[in-house]
């Protein structure tokens, strides 16, 4: 696997600068590290693709709390936050999630409807969207 | 992050405040395999068929839209001609036929189902005749079915026959649906060079060479050309076409997101994105505002048809980058009583007919949804109808007219149809007569470049 020979060459590397050697277990545990990272920073820009990511992005008054209450309603479903980005533009905030759904205990109806109904109760707007148009609108 | 803060917001302000929805997806079907010599029973199954294939279409769409985060405005059919469905060959078998289809779309909760449709650019059947006689009745009897006349081509010239044939059916038909403003002629449409794939109302319908049943798109979108318009600010008229490029790129692309994964979920054929800008009488969704925006004081000015050409081809080039499979119509429309901008120019009087019909020269369609007084002779009606198509029979491309003659309504006042169709205001036409040259009846033969072989 090329991912692998790349973490073993970065591991030669860091070999060189302990001369004394390293235990065996513990380079094996370094180089699946290494791997795992290299995995999820996407392999050098190879977007992995099997995972459909929801993304979520919310629009209203800025107010203490709000992060919160989100993560609160996606820990309950089971959705795991790939990337979290937020922003305030004159006492407005923008919240945008990319969610991993694969994990998730409901479906994506379900989830739409649980976020969409704690933006009622917090007074913001909520938009729930498979990546599939960001993807067709933005990348070529 | 995977997709940039300023990616997320930008797609969002597309659908959220530039009016920027999917128009329609279109169901093409066809009817081919029902016909019967009793009339009835032809009926029976074109209704048994569109139930079969249809219903699940209206939970496709919108288990989709909101998957993906986007409207989709109208749900339609598309069925083969139906003059070419065999039955007995009487208008009154085409009228069974008629209310069953319209029947079977208001069950399923559709909005128009188009295909009540004759192909006689080269002469008629007996059937043909047939059907074109039923259009008055079968148009002011149903509520969804949209119908469209063939009535010229490129390759056989145009059927003068049958221009007047559908002058005389459209005064039918305004009268018979005058208490509605005439709204049955907003949904008949004559054609030249008509194609087989158009989602859009009232002229889709299934061609004969198409598969059993196949799903189609037609975007919108002004709104979104405009926004690009507008940020793109003082720039010269390249880099305008630029802006309008990556405005129709994105446009399309979510045109065919939707159709590919309706057609997936109902385990049919994808078939064609119409990447037309098709504008809705709502403001800020207006073809006629993204040309003032280019910088006409308004639509009609001098200077209109070559920002028209412009619009068009860009739209072209961005959707045709953006899509495998363009078809359709595809260009811009200009349909007077579905653009507010359009409307608001023709009241004032400085949108005439004349500058509409210059303007069909260079965009999609043709003369569309255009009003005029209801006492406007058929001969008139013939030669405007035969000018417009003779636009698109020597220039190859696609012309159309859908010209209310409103009933009892004079130039200054208007009708209003609501919903998608809008409000027409009753344009000035010129009546000198013309019925020396319609009246010769026969054929316009086919221009000399349809000798490409």
């Amino acid at each position: 696997m090329e991912r692998e020979a790349l973490a073993l060459a970065v591991s030669e590397i860091v070999l060189r600068h302990f001369p004394e050697g390293i235990p065996s277990p513990a380079l094996e545990g370094v180089v699946a590290d290494l791997v795992r990272l290299l995995e999820g920073a996407g392999g050098g820009g190879q977007e992995r693709r099997d995972v459909r990511h929801v993304v979520f992005t919310s629009l209203g008054r800025n107010r203490p709390g709000i992060v919160h209450a989100f993560s609160e309603v996606l820990a309950r479903c089971g959705v795991d936050i790939v990337d979290l980005n937020q922003t305030l533009v004159h006492g407005n905030f923008a919240m945008m999630m990319i969610l991993d759904p694969s994990g998730a205990s409901v479906s994506f109806e379900e989830l739409r409807a649980a976020l969409k109904k704690r933006g009622e109760e917090l007074g913001v707007l909520v938009f729930v969207q498979y990546e599939d148009m960001m993807r067709a609108v933005n990348r070529i | 992050m995977t997709y940039t803060r300023r990616e997320i917001l930008e797609t969002l302000r597309m659908t959220e405040l530039e009016n920027f929805d999917v128009r329609t997806v279109t169901l093409g079907v066809s009817l081919l395999d029902c016909g019967h010599p009793d009339p009835k029973e032809a009926a029976r199954r074109i209704y048994e068929k569109l139930v079969r294939l249809a219903s699940p279409m209206p939970r496709a769409v919108q288990e989709t839209a909101d998957a993906l985060g986007i409207r989709v405005a109208n749900r339609r059919i598309a069925v083969s001609p139906v003059s070419l469905i065999h039955t007995r060959p009487e208008p009154a078998a085409f009228l069974e036929i008629a209310a069953a289809i319209d029947r079977a779309a208001a069950e399923m909760g559709f909005d128009f189902v188009g295909g009540y449709s004759a192909l006689v650019h080269a002469g008629f059947t007996q059937a043909d005749r047939a059907l074109l006689d039923s259009i008055p009745d079968a148009l002011s009897g149903t509520s969804r079915l949209c119908s469209s006349v063939n009535a010229g081509s490129s390759r056989t010239g145009l059927n003068m026959d049958a221009v007047r044939i559908v002058a005389k059916v459209l005064k039918e038909t305004a009268y018979k649906t005058r208490e509605q403003g005439s709204i049955g002629c907003a949904k008949f449409v004559v054609f030249a060079n008509a194609v087989e794939d158009n989602p859009f109302m009232a002229g889709a319908f299934h061609g004969v060479g198409l598969p059993e049943a196949v799903i189609h798109t037609g975007v919108s979108g002004p709104g979104v050309v405009l926004d690009a318009i507008r940020s793109a600010g003082r720039c010269d008229l390249r880099a305008l076409e630029e802006a309008i490029k990556r405005a129709a790129f994105k446009i399309t692309r979510v045109g065919e997101l939707i159709g590919r994964q309706v057609a997936e979920r109902m385990g049919l054929p994808f078939g064609i994105v119409d990447l037309s800008l098709a504008p809705t009488p709502q403001l800020g969704d207006s073809v006629g505002e993204v040309l003032e925006a280019m910088g006409l004081e308004r639509v009609g000015a001098c200077g209109t048809t070559a920002a028209l050409a412009l619009l068009t081809d860009a739209v072209k080039k961005g959707g045709a980058m953006a899509t495998s499979a363009v078809g359709g119509l595809s260009g811009a429309f200009i349909p007077v009583s579905e653009d507010a901008t359009m409307i608001a120019a023709a009241r004032e009087g400085h949108l005439s007919l004349e500058k509409l019909e210059a303007m069909t020269s260079v965009c999609s369609v043709g003369l569309d949804m255009v009003a005029v007084p209801g006492e406007v002779p058929e001969d008139v009606l013939a030669g405007f109808i035969a000018d417009e198509l003779a636009i698109g029979i020597v220039n190859h491309k696609t012309t159309a007219v859908r010209v209310i003659p409103a009933w009892g309504k004079k130039v200054g006042e208007s009708v209003s149809f609501g919903g998608l169709l809008g409000e027409a205001p009753i344009q000035e036409i010129r009546t000198l007569s013309c019925s020396g040259f319609v009246g010769r009846g026969g054929v316009i033969p086919a221009p000399i470049t349809s000798l490409r072989n």
